[in-house]
């Protein structure tokens, strides 16, 4: 095993969790420390704890505002979105030993490849949305759609067996960096991945707290 | 006048005359420095978590310009675009206050600031009137409206901001106690003068209170309601009278007697400088609630936007629309009313102030409902409502052939609402939107006139 494996899959994994974890927190506990600013609510808006959860879970789950106001932009956003909650949950149901985790990430995979396929498509022959975009745009999307690619194509998110022994032995930082030799790419691209999202608007799922409960729904309750 | 055509900046209006403009001197410097103390917390409390979230949050999805007045109207013209809009500040922000743009320009979006850029987005941030429409659709909730908001203060900082609102505007306010400049004598006058209108149209006098310590309310209007919508003034007299309420009016001679605080559109400094003006007045005066008159933005500054700015026992005194109490004493049947009196077909128009930003959409339905038979839906309607395109000074703002712009952009879709309910009456509760009305009526040639709540409610009063 040479220094580049056991540095990917070894070391790395825990840098950029660490970069992942305290990234975003700072962001977090920076925007939390922000003064009050003046009120600045738009109406109507959900008042109770529980009405405001119905409506994020509704919009995290249905992207709503696209669906009712920018319909073209909606399936392929939402087939990405899905892709990365499935992603999720395949890391959860992975890790409790369940044997249809490979069907999750597969799909997941497949989503996210697929969502941010048609979102580069549709930024690239859109005019109007081409003269609101910057390289970084496309670059993120490629970003993302090289992640699934690479998940999909080598394997790693269908060997279930052999990537939960080495998630379990990261998490119990015994890091058995020899059996993931045949993922190293996807597993490089996942860490770079997670090192790069603090860092950009692709924490909106962070900043999308502020803005909507700190801002749009306001304090007056 | 001079004949010489104004220089070209953005597009064909100038709402920046050259003189404010200063469009050949050097000023990207002062405006940098300026813009940076936009972005520190300290220097920038009032608005600094919306604004840096939506300089650094937007995911460019065009979602904004689906519902955007200006950019629709205007058959989605490239620059109109709200996110073309914003990312001219947007550009700016990267390249000088964030790493990736100081080291990667090209890849992120940045973009040096020139003297020629500086012009156009002086003007560009004068074609949104921050109807937060777009706000409101936003997936992650971004605003461009705060975002122009801000490019507006920061040229402000920097001595740039339209005369009509600051020279002749909250300058003028702060001294005169109103915007329209109306000393104390000419606005007694003025007073008697209602006085003797009402008693003209109706056939009975009432006194209407000036300056009165001590009343439970005071109502301040729009001053320019007194010039330009006095039916709306003469009715509200005519509601409190019916009403039997301990209420007043103020002259100058108590301090500030006009509602408006155009610091609002344009500069924290100066919306600072007239709220306290306003809380002095109230204070001084010794009144309980302090009745705000039919005035979008007055309403949202003093409802809202003082909240956290004025620490509450330092204004010891409830702040409360027209449009609240007409509700309650109609319901609680305090004013009788009779809607034959009002016979035409009344559609109503969500001022994005009181509406969408001041949560005002039941009370004026219920108002109209109660007063006039044949009340009419526009649609959209409430926090949906497309802006007139009179708001965040528009309706005062007209050199530089900006009349037209606000004709052709805003104008052009509310005319189109308004004709499809077949309405004789639009009704509203904001004076930019009747100074908008009164000229998309006249220029789109609608059979229809504009009337103010109060002046329909006043209308079907019964005595």
């Amino acid at each position: 095993m040479d220094f580049g494996h056991y540095l990917i899959a070894g070391v790395m994994p825990y840098v950029a969790v660490a970069f992942f974890v305290f990234g975003l927190g700072y962001r977090i506990v920076y925007w939390s420390k922000a003064p009050m600013h003046l009120h600045w609510e738009l109406f109507p808006y959900p008042h109770t704890m529980l009405e405001q959860l119905k409506e994020m879970i509704t919009e995290v789950l249905t992207l709503h505002s696209l669906y009712r106001f920018n319909r073209k932009h909606w399936l392929p956003s939402l087939m990405m979105h899905w892709g990365f909650y499935l992603l999720v949950g395949w890391l959860v149901v992975l890790l409790l030993g369940f044997s249809f985790a490979a069907y999750v990430g597969t799909t997941g995979g497949v989503l996210v490849l697929a969502g941010s396929f048609s979102l580069f498509l549709l930024r690239l022959l859109d005019a109007e949305v081409r003269k609101i975009s910057a390289p970084v745009e496309y670059i993120n999307l490629i970003f993302v759609f090289t992640l699934a690619s690479s998940g999909l194509f080598s394997g790693f998110l269908g060997d279930i067996q052999l990537v939960r022994s080495y998630f379990l032995s990261l998490l119990t930082f015994k890091p058995d960096a020899s059996i993931a030799a045949d993922y190293l790419i996807p597993l490089l691209l996942f860490e770079l991945f997670l090192i790069y999202i603090p860092f950009t608007r692709m924490a909106h799922f962070a900043a999308k707290f502020f803005t909507y409960h700190k801002i749009k729904w306001g304090e007056l309750h | 006048m001079s004949a010489v055509a104004v220089q070209k900046v953005f597009d064909e209006y100038r709402v920046l005359s050259d003189e404010v403009l200063k469009p050949g001197e050097p000023r990207v410097e002062k405006f940098l420095r300026a813009m940076r103390k936009s972005l520190q917390q300290k220097e920038n409390w009032t608005f600094w978590l919306p604004y840096t979230l939506s300089l650094d949050t937007c995911m460019k999805c065009g979602t904004c310009a689906e519902v955007c007045p200006v950019y629709q109207a205007t058959g989605r013209k490239e620059i109109y675009h709200p996110v073309y809009r914003t990312d001219m500040l947007r550009k700016i922000y990267k390249r000088y206050f964030t790493l990736p743009g100081k080291l990667f320009p090209w890849l992120v979006g940045a973009e040096d600031l020139t003297e020629e850029k500086l012009n156009a987005l002086a003007e560009n941030v004068y074609r949104c009137t921050i109807c937060r429409r777009c706000s409101y659709v936003c997936p992650v909730a971004i605003d461009n409206g705060v975002i122009v908001r801000e490019a507006r203060k920061i040229f402000d900082a920097i001595g740039i901001a339209p005369d009509e609102l600051k020279k002749k505007g909250t300058r003028l306010q702060l001294q005169a106690g109103n915007a329209t400049g109306m000393p104390a004598v000419a606005f007694l006058d003025m007073v008697e003068f209602l006085e003797d209108e009402i008693e003209e149209t109706r056939g009975y006098r009432i006194k209407i209170p000036v300056d009165k310590e001590g009343a439970e309310f005071l109502l301040m209007h729009n001053a320019g309601d007194y010039l330009a919508f006095a039916e709306t003034v003469m009715g509200a007299a005519e509601v409190m009278h019916a009403a039997g309420v301990d209420w007043t009016l103020n002259s100058p001679n108590t301090g500030i007697n006009d509602a408006v605080n155009y610091g609002v559109f344009y500069s924290d400094v100066e919306f600072s400088a007239v709220i306290k003006a306003h809380v002095e007045t109230a204070r001084k005066l010794g009144i309980k609630k302090l009745v705000v008159g039919e005035c979008g933005h007055a309403f949202e500054a003093l409802k809202y936007l003082i909240l956290r700015l004025i620490p509450p026992e330092e204004r010891p005194f409830e702040v409360i629309s027209i449009l609240e109490l007409e509700d309650r004493w109609i319901r609680e049947g305090r004013i009788k009313v009779d809607p034959q009196k009002n016979p035409e077909p009344v559609t109503f128009h969500d001022s994005c102030k009181l509406g969408r930003l001041g949560g005002m959409f039941e009370e004026p339905r219920r108002i109209l409902k109660a007063c006039c038979p044949d009340f009419r839906e526009m649609t959209p309607n409430r926090e949906m409502s497309l802006c007139c395109g009179g708001g965040s000074g528009f309706a005062i703002m007209e050199k530089g052939g900006f009349l037209k712009f606000r004709m052709e952009t805003y104008g052009r879709l509310k005319a189109g609402q308004l004709k499809a309910t077949g309405a004789k009456v639009v009704a509203c509760a904001c004076s930019n939107c009747k100074a908008q009305f009164r000229e998309i009526i006249n220029y789109h040639k609608l059979p229809m006139r504009y009337a103010g709540v109060s002046e329909l409610l006043a209308n079907a009063l019964v005595r």
